[in-house]
């Protein structure tokens, strides 16, 4: 029902410009994801769809509809906070059932879809308290309540889990997730933290500077980073960027700079078809399911990922293969990718 | 057409416009309406004849012998009720900032003379004053501070620091509450590191709560300047200007300009000149308070 | 145990100068004539009663009060003094609430929504409220007489409109400027325009400020006394501030009689700001700070 376009979208703050000319097609029904460092234009971004910051150039269509002046609440968008933003005056049954009440709907009506909403949330037992009487987990569920209470086309969602605990913040986002199937609406949803990106999205925006650096499937994303910005941003531990010290694939013409990239988890026992890297571990730290270590090789020192029954001790010498074609090639000089 | 127009600035226009119109109509209005009227010489006893004379209005009342006088006596009123309130306040903030029993009940009696309407609190203290039946009198003789009852305010040296002790006793305790509140951001940290450096009472007050107080000073001290010099309210029901001209200020001056010998022009002229007094004053004092601050 | 002696001993001397004045006034009030020109006086009521209160609530009725054997003269104005408590009563209240409304559209302007012209408006709201009273007097005189609303509660009510708006907008923005700005997003979302969004988010939000702008507003004009005089002729709008001045300015008049309306005109005000003495504080110190 609703896919949105975003045409050279521009927001400038006096002489700031928080979002630069940005161009974004989101799929009806499709997860986006919008994932960069803090003060990269994220919120802005999401608040110029919400029409809760004023557009200062470009143009946003809801479907083919131009709704780049339409004010917020005649967008029909849902969102969710960082903060909650609960309405502390209001019961929790209150806050859900708000948008259905400025919408007209009957009371029986409203209670009847409140109920449900908090059926679906497990907030039933809670539909009288106020917002101050529960914990940050509650709070996030009833601000999720009120979102999809109005059943609508798109969601908004700005770092909506960075409060809660790890734990929480697991189930959250598995909850997060289930609602996008069940719901099939376009969610929008801003995250400075790569995993929750990679499991939530269908695609992933990485922005930078008010820019989008690359925009495509989490696959995408991981496997083909666009330039060095995105290949270090997702990834833990980070890639590892080296301008010497890694084999160069055969196809890199001679003499150009390049960076060469290595994912921390791309090597394995040396063997048939891989370069073998030889060095010494200076640091071990074990990981339950696998064992995370620095080795140093001439010059260079990489982090890497191995699988625990490597059994590798501090202070001896290893030797690992790594395949050519998993290594990521940058220029040097433009940062971005060079492909075969 | 409108359509140029945002929505928030639509909504906004229609936000702002009731408070906008009262204050143009009611504020904004009459003080350039008040400008052409200190332009021309205006009487009311004449209302056909109206002629433009220029700044002649201002010339004429800066050259009046009562206009040099009202200046003395603002000043006087004004130095002396600014200073002593800001004094006290000083003194009554410290002493409310304390932590005892009874402080709750001190901070309420605080607001009695804020609260007091000051005709009430002119009737009050010329009640006080009274030469025959004031308590004044009555308790400075059973101290035995003086011999004879005396009519305090018929007295032409005294009448004007009695009306500034009314003033300062309804003015001070708006003064001690914006001190209290500067006082209470000061972080305790700089009064346990003054401690622990081994500082007096009195070296915490000069060098701790003192500095830290003087956002709240120029606060009180623009503040109280502004209400002082224009006052009068207490000069009407207390003094009417006198005895002989003893409590002749700006603004008696300029009642009696434009409202008993109804010479509007003048009247206006003078209104300005205050005004602009005002202001170049707290300007002045936001400049020297202002900076050394920052 | 030296910090305890010197503290009561400083609280001893705050009351004796905050309270004594009134507390002389109030014990002036319940006194007779003949009581309260003694000489030396009585320092407390050696009768206490309210015959001076009883005088004025019977509309000032000089030959009722003849009638009961007091001595002193009655101004001549006595039977304006109920009129004129019911005026003031008026214009307060109708100050107050405009003040409300006025005060709580704009404030929400100011702090909430980014428009064209916010900052000019700001500004004519600060400017006028350093615009000093008596620099209003004389063409507002020319104005409300032009209008030909001199002598009107209305002339008095727009009058002290203006001078307590700048106060109490300047209060609200302040106040707004402290309720999160997710609330606001939120409830844009959720579907309110800026109309819903002040009356579901902001006014429920700012009871405080609210209350302590409806006080300032009150107890401004309840108080006010140069507008009044000059705005004002007859009893039919005439306050109580400009009658009780009528009272002291005339020299036949009994003493207790005007203590007695004295102590009248200082009960409401005093009783407000004890009661919300929480509200009045924190709005009062905001404003001046802020500003
Ligand atoms: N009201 C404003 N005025 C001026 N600059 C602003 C304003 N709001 C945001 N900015 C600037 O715009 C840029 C983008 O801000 P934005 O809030 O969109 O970042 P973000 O990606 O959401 O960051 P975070 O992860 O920290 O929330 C920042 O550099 C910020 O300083
Ligand atoms: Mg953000």
């Amino acid at each position: 029902m609703a896919a949105i376009t975003c045409q050279g979208l521009t927001k400038r703050y006096g002489g700031v410009t928080a979002v630069q000319a940005l161009d974004l097609a989101i799929a009806e029904g499709e997860f986006m994801v919008l994932l960069g460092p803090s003060g990269c234009g994220k919120t802005t971004t999401l608040n110029m769809i919400a029409g809760l910051e004023e557009i200062s150039d470009g143009t946003l269509l809801f479907d083919t509809r131009d709704v780049t002046r339409l004010p917020p609440h005649k967008r029909e968008v849902a969102m969710v906070f960082q903060s909650y933003a609960l309405y502390p005056n209001k019961t929790v049954a209150q806050n859900i059932g708000f948008p259905l009440k400025l919408r007209g709907v009957a009371p029986a009506e409203i209670a009847r879809a409140v109920a449900e909403v908090a059926e679906q949330l497990e907030l039933t037992a809670l539909l009288e308290r106020r917002p101050n009487q529960l914990s940050g987990g509650q709070r996030q569920r009833v601000a999720l309540g009120r979102a999809i209470v109005r059943h609508p086309s798109v969601f908004l969602m700005d770092e909506p889990l960075s409060n809660l605990d790890a734990t929480l913040r697991l189930s959250m986002r598995s909850l997060i997730k289930r609602l996008h199937h069940k719901l099939r609406a376009t969610f929008v949803y801003v995250t400075h933290d790569q995993a929750e990106a990679l499991t939530l999205a269908d695609r992933i925006a990485v922005m930078q500077g008010g820019v989008i650096q690359q925009l495509d499937t989490p696959e995408g994303i991981y496997e083909r980073p666009a330039n060095t910005f995105v290949a270090s941003f997702l990834g833990s531990p980070q890639i590892n960027l080296l301008r010497q010290g890694l084999p160069r694939p055969g196809w890199v013409p001679a003499g150009r700079e390049v960076v060469i990239g290595l994912r921390p988890e791309d090597v394995a026992r040396p063997g048939d078809g891989l370069v073998t890297l030889s060095g010494r571990v200076e640091l071990v730290s074990p990981l339950g399911s696998e064992t995370q270590l620095e080795l140093s090789v001439g010059e260079a020192t990489l982090t890497l990922r191995v699988p625990k029954d490597w059994r590798v001790a501090e202070g001896e010498t290893l030797d690992v293969g790594v395949d050519p074609a998993r290594l990521h090639v940058f220029d040097a000089a433009t940062t971005m990718r060079i492909a075969p | 057409m409108l359509a140029r127009f945002s929505y928030d600035d639509r909504s906004a226009a229609l936000l702002v416009l009731p408070v906008m119109a009262v204050l143009l109509v009611v504020a904004a209005f009459p003080i350039l309406y008040s400008f052409w009227v200190s332009l021309h010489d205006i009487v009311l006893t004449r209302p056909l004849r109206r002629p433009f004379v220029g700044l002649e209005n201002y010339w004429r009342m800066l050259g009046d012998a009562r206009f040099h006088t009202a200046v003395l006596r603002t000043t006087v009123y004004t130095v002396v009720t600014v200073g002593v309130t800001t004094v006290l306040a000083v003194g009554v903030a410290l002493l409310l900032n304390e932590n005892f029993r009874g402080n709750k009940l001190l901070n309420t009696l605080l607001l009695l003379p804020w609260a007091t309407p000051s005709i009430v609190n002119g009737l009050m203290w010329k009640w006080i004053y009274d030469p025959t039946y004031g308590l004044l009198n009555a308790v400075l003789l059973k101290l035995g501070l003086i011999e004879h009852y005396r009519a305090w305010l018929g007295d032409p040296d005294l009448t004007l620091l009695l009306i500034s002790n009314a003033a300062i006793w309804k003015q001070m305790p708006l003064a001690a509450l914006l001190l209290i509140v500067t006082m209470k951001a000061i972080p305790d940290d700089l009064y346990r590191a003054a401690k622990v450096d081994g500082a007096t009472v009195v070296q915490r007050f000069v060098h701790v709560t003192l500095p830290a107080l003087r956002p709240g000073l120029m606060l009180v001290l623009v503040y109280e300047t502004m209400i002082s010099i224009r006052h009068f309210d207490l000069f009407l029901i207390m003094t009417q200007g006198g005895p002989g001209d003893a409590s002749y200020t700006l603004s008696w001056l300029i009642y009696v300009e434009t409202f008993r010998s109804l010479r509007f022009g003048t009247g206006a002229a003078l209104s300005y000149l205050l005004a602009m007094l005002t202001f170049l004053l707290s300007w002045l004092f936001i400049r020297a308070f202002g900076e050394r601050n920052g | 145990m030296q910090r305890k002696l010197m503290l009561g001993f400083f609280s001893v001397l705050f009351v004796l100068y905050v309270a004594g004045p009134v507390l002389w006034l109030l014990s002036s009030s319940l006194q007779q004539e003949s009581e309260i020109t003694a000489v030396p006086p009585n320092w407390l009521p050696p009768n206490p009663g309210l015959h001076n209160f009883t005088a004025i609530f019977t509309a000032g009725d000089s030959a009722e009060y003849a009638n009961r054997g007091l001595s002193g003269f009655l101004p001549s104005g006595a039977a304006n003094l109920l009129p004129s408590l019911y005026n003031s009563l008026q214009v307060g209240l109708w100050v107050a609430v405009l003040n409300l409304v006025f005060a709580l559209t704009a404030a929400y302007a100011i702090a909430v929504i980014d428009f064209r012209g916010r900052r000019a408006t700001l500004y004519t709201v600060l400017a006028t409220r350093v615009i000093p009273d008596i620099a209003l007097v004389v063409p507002l005189f020319l104005v409300i007489r032009n209008l030909g609303l001199i002598n009107s509660i209305g002339a008095l009510v727009v009058t002290y409109l203006a001078v307590t708006l700048p106060f109490t907008v300047f209060i609200l923005i302040s106040y707004f400027e402290g309720i999160p700005r997710d609330l606001y997003r939120a409830s844009r979302i959720d579907g309110c325009g800026h109309w819903g969004a002040l009356r579901h988010v902001y006014l429920p939000l700012s009871l405080p400020a609210l209350v302590a702008a409806l006080m300032f507003a009150f107890l401004t004009s309840w108080n006010e006394f140069l507008f009044a005089l000059v705005l004002t002729q007859s009893a039919a709008a005439q306050t109580l501030p400009i009658i009780i001045a009528g009272f002291v300015m005339d020299f036949t008049t009994s003493f207790s009689f005007v203590n007695a309306a004295g102590v009248i005109a200082i009960l409401p005000p005093v009783l407000l700001a004890v009661l919300f003495q929480r509200y009045i504080v924190a709005g009062l110190t905001a404003g001046a700070v802020k500003g």
